[in-house]
């Protein structure tokens, strides 16, 4: 069979071969080096599940008719075949969809051969092993069921006589896959007497049924594949299964155009409007989280990413959610916004990371650039980034959670998934507005084998395609699809190596933002001015207009417009940053397209009036006097003028110089001054003399410093009580024998002082009430020894009482290494 | 881009130009679901609040006619989250419903399952729900309903009231719009229909109308339309007579139909005025009146000055959600901030209009605002910089130097009716002997009040002095000046409601006149601010003049 798709290869023209290798492009990574070498790929299992993936649900399924259409034998079939497959079922498909399908199949060589003699290539099996969602015929699984299928009236009998549990698992398998996994146990017979939820089973003459699975085992309508501890799998016979799809056709329901959109569309216009809304939105909200950023950098994460407490303290500042913030920072990212900066040094921060995130000098540029402009590059940087952004907060498989920015979150299948949903969108009429549901509906019939397991990915790239204007209401943006045709033709442009159509270079804005462009609002250079002091901007603000405000108001609400507030605060503010009352007066006459109430030009006068009040400065030092003469005289002395006076007020001069050496000036010019300090009290300073620190003086030393200290006699009496008080307590304290203080006793002379003996000396002190000092190892290993009276020995114990702290104790015989009577 | 008049914020504002032809339109479309925050004189501010959106839902407006308009009148493409949230927010909406259940009388119902669920392991609902009915069913005690209410509210799971209004004990009342004793014929104002109206649809609720614009009409509109036995809760006693005198000339009510109870009488008939005061008086820390509430099967229940509700009588009114209730004000900020709390147990705001539309329409009084600015003496000032930081307020407001600038003032309307109005006893007392004036305080007895306000109305008193008992709630239509010289603090609602003082609109359509006499650079001058925010925020631009060129040889000509 290999040779001979090589040897149908080898009769096409090099077009169709062209044509080919185009629609299968991963056929020539490599290069083959012949034309067999191309078949045996075209044929292999990766290729061909490449090729699948591309097809929707209709192609799949004549494929898979063309699959049941085979010749046992000889593997072949013919259009005939399939298309008389394909039309039993009760909605059969036009013929010429049919036809279209196996166009597409036969163009992508997964069928080859002429109309009546098509062979499949061989891949296909091993990449979908279920034709249809069918099972293998029965007579290939077991010889049992069979001789079941061979018999219709009788399948059809057993079928409906299956209990309605039975049949919802048979109902299950035929819509396929046609495999199912048996709990374990399922299969057992039931114990007798157990009650059961099935009725007893009529087929077998009324015994009890058991599971619905063991059921349908039982009756030869289930194949038991393998068995694992009484579980395993089952597989539907083919027969079984096509009798149960009796109502839908053998394919089950064939669908030859993708399902249609029943919500209604939108207005173009509407739809344009709520995106081109978010995209301010988007834009804004960006802004505001790189400023917040360059105010306070996020730390970067040893793992890598930042992390969820940095995240929630920029999603506060912002207003808005953990995910929403997460995505404007990934977006960020990926349009070069914010990057990495290595801290130097020892400055680490409290994560112990040394990285920061901040943003870059591209922010600058992206800043200045228009709105549209600046959306443009959040979109395109969110089309081709290779991250999930939905995965940000959720846990990975350690369960650690995942920070933005962090290598969990990459995804390199993300940028394919973004533009597998958008496409179907820009299929779709312009301002159709599918619910998320039929747009993975659609997704699902357009190449189901890549839909798949990926609806929550899909979901969360219309989420965020919402969330970026690039969708608005639902349906895709006109300069949304302008911006998805750019992006895929990018692709395109790979005919035009050398970049002569592109006109990426040429500095014009692309055909999204002029879209974009017409949809957003001018900026506007004026205000209207209120009575309760708020400043309207009915815009978004030009620039010079947004930066004399921010400094004369404080800011209140953004969005379509902006809304400031005119406070003292701001207003002492601008006069701080130079803004004179005649220049506020200018500024909100010029800009205020109403008329200027009253009460704000009376805050401003009043603020001014007042502003400047109170002046601060620094001085080294002051001369004050109340006698104003004389201060003038200094003031004019021209000795005293490298002392550069200033006069504060008719009885203060201030000077830049330090108090000393204008102290020492004034005196050098003839003046008497007195130095002052912070509390104004006089400071009186006699000329003083350096001396060295204080030392003790030899005479009041000892004469002889080698000689023993004289003690006086109280001192003396006190020596001789302490040393009597220790003599009565040494001899109140009487001493253990030596050979019952630990050691001695194996080291010493004494073997008579064993075991043995000792035992046989307490016994003798128990009769005769004796004191006796016992020598003996505590629970420790250390060797003690203790004085005490024995009272009684048994059960390997000796009880003896201490009579001086009046305590029984009890020794264990194995312990005591010596016992010795008291003299 | 439609060019539009309406700009919506990012934080759920929407500002509303109303120079733009298309602004009236534009008001009409988006008043039923949000909230009127400020409207000075070139751009409203409305705002997006859930118990907004909710209301809408709950008066018939779907989320999609919601996001419509928002969109047809929007100056610049509208954010499409914020359309997403609109639309999540009107949907949580009615998921549960109280309905009365002819079997277990009022149940909670779910049209969500889940949402019951969660709602019933709240632990905020801990014993309010009863027992599980079936799965989509829970009963509920009538006595809980209010609070039930509120505690959903608060979980963001609004019920939808379905389990309606008892009438009451029937009583008939209509408007005597035809005239009666010796009154003109008279029609009610449009806003005024228009207010009962959306009321009477909403079946509860506060309507907001300036000071001087009618409202006791309003309340007395709203009975004819209950034709029920009805209670009404004023702030004293001297409202509650005006009330009185003002339902027997407008409506069909005879003298002995209504019923005064307060600390003087204690009478219960089928329209009984009775003050918050007698309510809220506790015997050995019980509320000894409270069962006045459940003396007659009221059919409508009134609270006047509702921004004043004491807080005793805001735990009974959860109790009283089987009955329709009317809450007027003219200024619904409470400086407490429990607005939101006047909302959930009366109901939610059915209708509100900018003073400077009434203003516009003739029914109140244009007025001036004129803010003026009192050099302290050096001596005064001294004293205020040395004084406590607690004293500093009283010493800046009752500056002597105030009151040569007040006899000014008095003496430049010398054909206008003047009401001074202070805080402060001792600067009253002052005032009244400098202008030789009468003065009204809290001490002052109600029949020696009614007695000046009597001589007021009648011109023979030109000049009255007033405390605080002149905050609110007193009719004096002729009073076209009013000084202010001192308040309570930053009280923005105090400030509003001393001008509807003033507001009444004159027979000869004269302009009001509004004096706030603060002390320059002290801490009068930031209360005053704060003060005037919400009058400022309607439309009213004080002017703000010095001492000086109302002292000064030279008078400036005030028409």
């Amino acid at each position: 069979m290999t040779t001979s798709l090589a040897d149908h290869l080898r009769t096409l023209s090099d077009e169709s071969l062209a044509a080919l290798l185009r629609l299968r492009p991963d056929l020539v990574v490599p290069v083959p080096a012949d034309v067999s070498a191309l078949a045996i790929r075209a044929q292999s299992r990766v290729s061909v599940a490449r090729a699948l993936d591309g097809l929707d649900q209709f192609t799949l399924q004549i494929l898979d008719a063309a699959r049941l259409t085979r010749h046992p034998e000889e593997g072949g079939t013919s259009v005939d075949a399939i298309l008389a497959l394909a039309t039993t079922g009760p909605h059969p498909p036009a013929p010429t969809a049919v036809r279209g399908a196996l166009d597409r199949l036969r163009a992508l060589f997964l069928l080859y051969g002429p109309e009546h003699d098509l062979h499949l290539v061989g891949g296909v099996d091993e990449v979908s092993p279920y034709p249809a969602g069918l099972g293998r015929p029965a007579a290939e699984l077991a010889p049992r069921a069979a001789a079941v299928c061979t018999d219709p009236a009788k399948l059809r009998r057993t079928l409906l006589a299956a209990p309605p549990s039975a049949r919802a698992i048979l109902d299950r398998l035929a819509a396929g896959p046609p495999v199912g996994t048996v709990p374990p146990g399922a299969l057992e017979a039931p114990a007798t007497g157990t009650e059961d939820a099935l009725p007893p089973d009529l087929v077998n003459g009324g015994a009890p049924t058991g599971s619905p699975i063991r059921w349908l085992v039982e009756h030869r309508l289930l194949v038991r594949m393998s068995a694992v501890k009484g579980g395993g799998t089952v597989e539907l016979p083919r027969e079984v299964g096509l009798l149960l799809r009796r109502d839908s056709g053998p394919l089950g329901p064939l669908r030859t155009s993708p399902p249609v959109v029943a919500t209604p569309p939108r207005e173009a216009k509407a739809v344009d409007s709520a995106g081109a809304g978010q995209t301010m939105e988007v834009v804004r909200q960006t802004e505001a989280l790189l400023e917040s950023l360059a105010a306070e950098p996020a730390p970067v994460l040893r793992s890598g990413g930042v992390g969820v407490r940095d995240l929630r303290r920029l999603a506060r500042g912002l207003g808005l959610d953990d995910s929403t913030t997460a995505l404007l920072f990934e977006v960020a990212y990926a349009a070069g916004l914010v990057g990495e900066l290595d801290l130097t040094g020892a400055a680490t921060t409290r994560y112990g990371g040394d990285q920061q995130i901040l943003p870059t000098g591209g922010y600058e540029v992206w800043r200045a650039s228009s709105l549209a402009e600046r959306w443009e590059q959040l979109a395109r940087a969110w089309l081709t980034m290779t991250r999930q952004v939905g995965l940000v907060g959720q846990r990975d498989d350690r369960d650690r959670p995942i920070s933005v920015l962090s290598a969990e979150a990459e995804r390199a299948g993300a940028p394919a998934a973004r533009l597998a949903v958008l496409a179907i969108l820009a299929d779709l009429a312009p301002a159709t507005a599918p619910t998320p549901d039929e747009v993975l509906e659609l997704l699902d019939w357009r190449a189901p084998r890549r839909a798949r397991g990926r609806e929550a990915a899909h979901r969360e790239v219309l989420a965020e395609a919402a969330q970026l204007g690039v969708t608005g209401l639902n349906a895709l943006t006109s300069y949304g699809r302008l911006l998805l045709a750019d992006v895929t033709e990018a692709d395109e442009r790979a005919d035009d190596p050398l970049g002569l159509l592109s006109d990426a270079e040429s500095g014009e804005p692309s055909t999204a933002v002029r879209a974009l462009d017409a949809l957003l609002p001018a900026p506007v250079d004026h205000f209207l001015v209120q009575a309760d002091l708020t400043v309207v901007v009915p815009g978004p603000p030009d620039p010079t207009l947004a930066g004399e405000l921010d400094v004369v108001a404080e800011h209140e609400s953004a969005g379509g417009a902006s809304v400031h507030r005119v406070t003292t605060a701001s207003v002492r503010r601008a006069l701080d940053a130079g803004y004179s009352a005649d220049d506020l007066h200018a500024l909100f006459r010029r800009r205020s397209r109403t008329p200027v109430p009253q009460g704000l030009t009376y805050l401003v006068d009043d603020v001014a009036r007042k502003h400047g009040g109170l002046r601060v400065g620094s001085a080294g030092g002051y001369v004050r006097s109340d006698d104003e003469a004389l201060l003038t005289e200094v003031l004019a002395d021209k000795r005293l003028e490298a002392l550069a006076f200033r006069r504060l007020a008719p009885t203060v001069l201030a000077t830049p110089y330090q108090v000393q050496r204008m102290l020492t000036a004034l005196r050098d010019a003839g003046y008497a001054p007195v130095p002052e300090d912070a509390s104004g009290a006089t400071v009186l300073a006699r000329p003083k003399t350096r001396r060295a620190p204080a030392r003790v003086p030899v005479a009041t030393r000892g004469l002889d410093p080698l000689a023993a200290p004289r003690l006086p006699m109280p001192r003396l009496l006190g020596v001789v009580e302490q040393i009597r008080r220790g003599e009565a307590a040494a001899r109140a304290a009487r001493r253990a024998p030596a050979v019952v203080r630990g050691g001695a006793a194996r080291t010493g002379p004494a073997p008579a002082h064993t075991h043995s003996d000792a035992l046989a000396v307490l016994q003798q002190a128990v009769r005769d009430k004796a004191l006796v000092w016992v020598g003996y190892v505590d629970a420790h290993g250390a060797t003690a020894s203790r004085l005490v009276r024995p009272v009684s020995i048994g059960a390997g114990y000796l009880r003896a009482e201490d009579e001086r702290t009046e305590m029984l104790h009890t020794f264990a015989l194995h312990r005591i290494t010596a016992a010795v009577l008291e003299d | 881009m439609s060019g539009g008049p309406l700009i919506v914020q990012s934080d759920k504002t929407l500002l509303l130009e109303i120079d733009h032809p298309d602004a009236q339109a534009c008001r009409m479309a988006i008043a039923p679901f949000a909230e009127l925050e400020r409207s000075p004189e070139h751009v409203h501010t409305y705002r997006l609040t859930p118990l907004g959106l909710w209301n809408a839902r709950a008066a018939g407006h779907d989320a999609e006619g919601v996001v419509d308009s928002l969109i047809k009148y929007s100056r610049y493409p509208v954010p499409h989250a914020l359309l997403v949230d609109v639309a999540e927010t009107m949907d949580r909406y009615g998921r549960l419903q109280l309905v009365n259940d002819p079997a277990h009388g009022l149940v909670l119902r779910a049209l969500d399952r889940v949402v019951l669920i969660e709602v019933a392991k709240s632990k905020k609902l801990a014993g309010m729900l009863g027992a599980k009915l079936d799965d989509d069913t829970i009963a509920v005690h009538p006595s809980e309903r209010g609070r039930l209410k509120q505690a959903l509210l608060k979980l963001g799971w609004p019920a939808e009231d379905l389990a309606g209004y008892v009438d009451g004990e029937a009583h008939p009342i209509e408007l005597a719009e035809a005239g009666k004793d010796g009154v003109k014929p008279w029609t009610l104002r449009s806003y005024q229909r228009e207010a009962v109206e959306a009321f009477w649809a909403g079946g509860s609720g506060v309507v907001v109308l300036p000071c001087g614009a009618g409202k006791t009409l309003v309340g007395a509109a709203a009975m004819a339309e209950a034709k029920a036995t009805t209670l009404i809760l004023v702030t004293n006693t001297v409202a509650g007579r005006q009330w009185k005198r003002e339902l027997i000339a407008r409506t069909s009510l005879t003298e002995e139909e209504i019923g005064e109870y307060s600390g003087e009488r204690k009478e219960i008939r089928p329209v009984t005025i009775a003050t918050y005061q007698v309510l809220t008086s506790r015997k050995k820390g019980a509320f000894t009146h409270l069962d006045l509430f459940g003396a007659r099967d009221w059919g409508l229940v009134v609270y006047d000055e509702v921004h004043l509700l004491p807080a005793p009588i805001f735990r009974f009114t959860a109790d009283l959600q089987a009955r329709r209730r009317l809450g007027l004000t003219a200024t619904l900020v409470r400086e407490d901030g429990r607005e939101g709390d006047v909302f959930s147990l009366i109901g939610p705001k059915r209708y509100d209009a900018p003073w400077k539309d009434i203003e516009a329409q003739g029914w109140i009084a244009p007025a001036e605002c004129t803010e003026v600015r009192v050099t302290l003496t050096d001596a005064e000032r001294m004293a205020y910089a040395t004084a406590e930081a607690e004293e500093r307020y009283r010493m800046a407001a009752t500056a002597r130097t105030k009151l040569p600038v007040v006899k000014a003032l008095v003496d430049r309307h010398p054909n206008e009716q003047v009401l001074v109005i202070g805080g402060y006893i001792d600067q009253l007392h002052q005032l009244g002997e400098y202008l030789d004036a009468p003065i009204v305080q809290g001490s002052t007895t109600n029949k020696e009040r009614e007695r000046l306000f009597d001589a007021f109305r009648s011109g023979e008193v030109r000049t009255l002095v007033i405390s605080k008992v002149g905050n609110f709630s007193i009719d004096l239509p002729e009073a076209a000046v009013a000084i202010q010289v001192s308040g309570t603090f930053g009280s923005r609602q105090e400030e509003a409601q001393r001008l509807g003082r003033v507001l009444r609109p004159k027979a000869d359509g004269r302009q009001a006149h509004f004096y706030t006499v603060v002390s320059r650079d002290t801490i009068d001058t930031e209360y005053a601010a704060h003060r005037q925010r919400f009058l400022a925020e309607q439309g009213y631009a004080y002017t703000i003049v010095d001492a000086d060129d109302v002292l000064g040889p030279s008078l400036p000509s005030f028409d």
